[in-house]
């Protein structure tokens, strides 16, 4: 340990990342990607994306063809969740619909849908779904009850007050309250997630090339072969990367706030601060792979594999990871961007500040420093 | 020609395979994703971590309650007695929803009113939120249709009236039926969209960076001498990708297979022919990738930043038909799209060609475009 | 005995193996200080892996050496503080302009502030480059480069410097240029360690290293190795179109072997039989009615060269 820190001199490392600056700067190609990338997510995930489903493609297939089977039906074809695209006469109508892709849910009513319903009998109705998405699918299903169950209880109203029986109340009327997200808006959800998985991407790309490049044009020969030691080296690689880094993140705050106008309820000094531990830590991560690995291409292989991938399914960023097997929720505690999701959304949606992150700040802080001490005695200033 | 392509071949192959690193490279990691991909991803919502306020526990109450725990959805935590460890709840994650009865809920209903129960949602994932929300509504929403049958029989019942007592209700009664994915298991959405994916990505990193990192070393002016026509050099470069992308199929798909049990229903030689079909038009992006980079570094950036939204606007995960009307269209011109449409239907729906061919010719068109547009940006570096 | 000055650089069965390749195969040898020591070789003999183990960059497998009184296994991190090193690729930064890749090494070094401005003035100098301070080093051809290399492992005046093969893809008058600067630095004390491939730079060492195959088979200055190594008598026999008689040359007997040398042939003959084949010749090429000169030279590097090689590779069956 004493090692590490005994013979560190400001002035090797000042030169090293004064170097790496001028590297950057006179690279546009990359920096203005480094720029540009989260401009672009931020823009797919704030406006393109979402996993809510709307306008579900609809076809149906009316045997009954009677005015409470019409009735029903429209149900359907004027609520915003489906979007009714054929009227089908057979099965095998709706069976190539589905097929193609051309509606995704097949709603068919029997042809005594309305003899049973007059009876006041249950009478069943068909819903077929498209399984292959299996999310779009839960959810039509879901919508098609709700619709299904809707109409029912207004023709038993209707029923009710026609025979003058008194007002029969629905027994239970549920309030919901959503806290945090109170429009269920999923941009506000997404968003402030966004901010890790834009920095594990820059993070992981731009650092576990750096050494490695050096190592393959050969100019890292001649560095090992000075007294310069590994960890001014490495440090003063990380400074320009910190720099790009940080002022992503600022542009991805600031375009948040002013163009999607997501609501940051808590602190932002906390939310920079964490931002750039973790930042440190996905730095680090990407210069302990390029240590290892003397190949560029084998490096950012290993990097996309090792931050981002983890970062953008197992963080809670757009997956939620509660509802995971319990053996996925395990691995997911030693992704370092899931604490750091915890920390963004709750600075921004909760409000809350380190007296409720203050466990996730200090696991983020531990592993950041792990890193950083794992890259430094790594990094052999040795060819083999 | 044919020789010299051989040679080529056989010295790219001999570089590639004999680097243990690379064999990593392109074999497990792919393999790594899958497992990942197939566990991690799933929009189902099972387990939900939910807490109970009751501060009425009377007989209907207790049904609600259990009616939740039965239901196989939600995961009872807790019994909450304050608003201060509801909050808290909330707050530490500790809960996604909290039921919340008051005292007279059970007094209320049996007095024939509208009792009120409040449902706390955490809307921070808003997406498990709506569909927690969802299986809530539908929980309470069959209880109260339950209780509201009770409710009316014992009203028609005993007031007489034109029914009689075992008279029933109009309702109707949903028969949903899942196709091609019974049980709905989201892996079976994403396994087969997987293979596409890291295909893709395999192709366009491993031609874009083997070609520039020629190009940073300095070995490329030794190729350029070489008696070799511009043509062949590009074949050369790309076939043993196109075999390794194949193989990478063959390995995906046998892994999603075997371990996660993901049905193949359609045939596999057509899913092989639309794997070479497709595959022409990630390597001519590569191939253009590599002329534009100077260094591994540009390349590997430059795939991420055209791979990544190609990636989230394909439908692999976020769906097409929800998005905005204006990016919907822009999504006509991702390959991806069709490859992913092509892809699922062979392995859930069991299609074959006379289905897909409206988007095999789109993927023939956009690879021999790619292709062509690549050799000739090509040949102009190498002349 | 007078006490000795410490060697410079001094290694002992140095060994180095890559799985089972041997790539360096247990040589020992000496460089005083202030001397010039050229390790001459054809591609792949181990020289590169040689200077690099020297310069601590590379762990041995086996053996000991010490660089400037330095242990090379245990104190690999004082070496390269007393060391100058110009790798095999000239590794400059191609994307920072001369000056910015003078100025960086300055920092890795840590010249004094003081020293700062009149050490990057020097080394602009002896690179010839002050005009072209800010050109960015990318688009500076061979013998630019090499200099500027040479300069910014000079910058901090070390007393040992380790050149890599520093003359290879440079055009000979830069080439000349540069031996210039290394006599003018050994003249002031450094010993400075080479590798070459290029045997006419073997002549402006003060003592050479012969190694083939990671082994050494020679030692010593270019005339010991030019008069003592070889007993076997070199001649030059001039004539027209020498590749006809050549292989009939070769089976006479006292001839060792025959090989073209430029427009010439030099011939090497067997140990102690110089004037039996001597003597043959000039019969074989009286016979054949072929005007030619045949004489007798000193060898030169290259002719002890490859009689080493082949000596070698005959022992080695």
């Amino acid at each position: 340990m004493k090692s590490l820190f005994n013979d560190i001199r400001i002035i090797r490392t000042r030169a090293v990342a004064r170097k790496e600056f001028i590297h950057v700067v006179r690279d546009p190609f990359s920096l203005g990607m480094a720029i540009g990338m989260p401009i672009m997510m931020l823009v797919l995930f704030g406006y393109a994306l979402t996993l809510d489903v709307d306008n579900v493609p609809l076809a149906v297939w009316d045997q009954s063809n009677t005015v409470h089977s019409r009735d029903f039906i429209a149900q359907f074809s004027g609520s915003r969740y489906f979007s009714l695209r054929k009227r089908a006469g057979s099965y095998a109508e709706l069976v190539r619909a589905i097929d193609t892709r051309e509606a995704l849910v097949a709603v068919v009513v029997a042809r005594d849908f309305g003899e049973l319903i007059a009876a006041r009998r249950p009478a069943p109705v068909q819903v077929i779904v498209d399984g292959s998405d299996a999310n779009t699918a839960t959810i039509a299903i879901g919508y098609a009850q709700a619709v299904s169950r809707g109409w029912s209880e207004r023709v038993r109203l209707h029923d009710s007050r026609r025979i003058g029986a008194a007002e029969v109340n629905q027994p239970l009327d549920l309030r919901p309250r959503v806290w945090f997200n109170e429009e269920l808006e999923s941009k506000n959800f997404i968003i402030p997630g966004l901010i890790s998985v834009i920095m594990m991407v820059i993070a992981g790309l731009l650092t576990s090339l750096t050494i490695a490049g050096e190592w393959e044009r050969g100019t890292m020969e001649q560095l090992v072969s000075t007294p310069v030691k590994g960890t001014e080296l490495i440090v003063g690689k990380l400074v320009p990367y910190f720099a790009v880094g940080m002022l992503d993140v600022l542009l991805t705050v600031l375009m948040s706030e002013f163009i999607f106008h997501v609501p940051l309820r808590g602190s932002v000094v906390l939310l920079f601060v964490s931002a750039a531990i973790f930042m440190i830590g996905m730095l680090g991560i990407g210069i302990l792979i390029s240590t290892q690995y003397h190949s560029q291409l084998l490096a950012s292989q290993l990097a996309i594999l090792v931050t981002f991938l983890p970062a953008f399914l197992l963080s809670g960023f757009m997956f939620s990871v509660v509802n995971m097997p319990a053996v996925v929720q395990w691995v997911s505690y030693l992704v370092p961007a899931r604490y750091f999701v915890t920390v963004i959304r709750g600075i921004y949606l909760k409000g809350v500040g380190l007296e409720v992150l203050w466990l996730d700040v200090a696991l983020l802080t531990a592993f950041s420093a792990l890193v950083m001490a794992l890259a430094i005695v790594k990094f052999k200033k040795k060819l083999a | 020609m044919f020789e010299r392509i051989r040679y080529m071949l056989r010295k790219e192959f001999i570089q590639v395979l004999r680097d243990p690193h690379m064999n990593l490279t392109l074999f497990l990691t792919p393999v790594m994703q899958l497992l990942i991909y197939g566990y991690a991803v799933s929009t189902d919502i099972r387990n939900v971590q939910m807490a109970v306020m009751d501060l009425d526990n009377s007989p209907a109450s207790r049904e609600l309650v259990s009616r939740f725990e039965g239901s196989g959805y939600f995961n009872l935590v807790e019994h909450v007695d304050s608003e201060d460890r509801c909050r808290e709840m909330l707050d530490l994650g500790q809960a996604q929803m909290v039921l919340r009865m008051n005292s007279g809920f059970g007094a209320t209903i049996a007095a024939g009113r509208t009792a009120s129960l409040q449902a706390l949602l955490d809307g921070t994932d808003s997406n498990a939120a709506g569909i927690i929300l969802s299986y809530t509504s539908t929980i309470v929403g069959d209880f109260s249709a339950d209780l509201l049958e009770r409710r009316e029989r014992r009203l028609l019942g005993t007031g007489g009236g034109i029914r009689g007592p075992a008279e029933r209700v109009a309702s109707v009664e949903l028969r949903t039926r899942a196709w091609f994915n019974d049980n709905l298991e989201s892996r079976n959405f994403f396994v087969p969209g997987t293979v596409v994916h890291l295909v893709t990505l395999s192709a366009l990193v491993l031609t874009s960076m083997a070609i520039v990192r020629e190009k940073e070393i300095g070995t490329m002016e030794q190729i350029l001498v070489m008696p070799i026509t511009p043509l062949e050099f590009i074949l050369g470069k790309t076939l043993p990708f196109v075999i390794i992308g194949l193989a990478d199929v063959a390995l995906i798909t046998s892994v999603g297979w075997f371990w996660f049990g993901v049905p193949l229903r359609g045939s596999v030689a057509l899913l092989f022919v639309s794997a070479l079909v497709y595959l022409l038009t990630p390597l001519g992006a590569g191939l253009v990738i590599s002329v534009i980079s100077r260094t591994q570094q540009q390349a590997s950036m430059s795939v991420f930043f055209f791979y990544f939204p190609a990636f989230l606007l394909s439908g692999f995960v976020f769906p097409i038909d929800s998005m905005p009307l204006p990016v919907q269209y822009v999504t006509y011109v991702n390959p991806v799209r069709y490859a992913l449409v092509i892809v699922r239907g062979i392995f859930l729906k069991g299609v074959g060609l006379e289905t897909l061919w409206p988007q095999m010719l789109i993927l023939a068109g956009m690879g021999v475009v790619s292709i062509a547009v690549a050799s000739k940006r090509f040949r102009k570096t190498l002349t | 005995m007078a006490a000795e000055q410490p060697k410079a650089i001094a290694v002992k069965e140095l060994e180095k193996k890559f799985d089972s390749f041997v790539a360096v195969d247990r040589i020992s040898f000496e460089v005083s200080a202030g001397e010039i020591f050229g390790f001459l070789g054809p591609n792949g003999a181990g020289k590169s892996t040689t200077i690099r183990m020297l310069c601590g960059i590379l762990e041995p497998s086996g053996g000991s050496g010490t660089v400037g009184g330095f242990d090379i296994r245990r104190q690999p991190e004082k070496v390269k503080a007393a060391i100058g090193y110009m790798s095999q690729k000239f590794s400059l930064y191609e994307d920072l302009s001369v000056e910015e890749n003078i100025d960086f090494y300055s920092g890795i070094y840590r010249i004094p502030a003081a020293k700062k401005a009149d050490r990057k003035e020097w080394v602009l100098e002896m690179a010839g480059l002050r005009a072209n301070r800010s050109a960015r080093t990318g688009i500076l051809s061979g013998g630019w480069k090499q200099r500027l290399a040479l300069g910014c492992a000079l910058l901090h005046e070390p007393s040992i410097i380790f050149l890599d093969e520093p003359t290879s893809g440079v055009d000979p008058v830069s080439r000349r240029r540069f031996w210039d600067l290394i006599y003018e630095l050994a003249g002031k004390g450094v010993t400075a360690f080479v590798t070459t491939h290029y045997m006419d730079e073997a002549e402006y060492c003060d003592r050479l290293g012969l190694i083939y195959g990671g082994r050494l088979i020679a030692g010593g200055s270019p005339r010991e190795l030019k008069t003592g190594l070889m007993r076997e008598d070199v001649f030059q026999v001039v004539c027209a179109e020498p590749q006809a008689v050549m292989s009939d040359i070769e089976r006479l007997a006292g001839v060792r072997s025959a090989a073209l040398f430029g427009r010439a042939m030099h011939v090497i003959a067997q140990p102690g039989r110089g004037a039996q084949a001597e003597d043959e010749m000039r019969r074989l090429l009286g016979e054949r009615g072929l005007a030619a000169r045949v004489e007798r030279i000193v060898p030169s590097l290259e002719d002890v060269f490859v009689s080493l090689i082949e000596a070698a590779e005959e022992a080695a069956k």
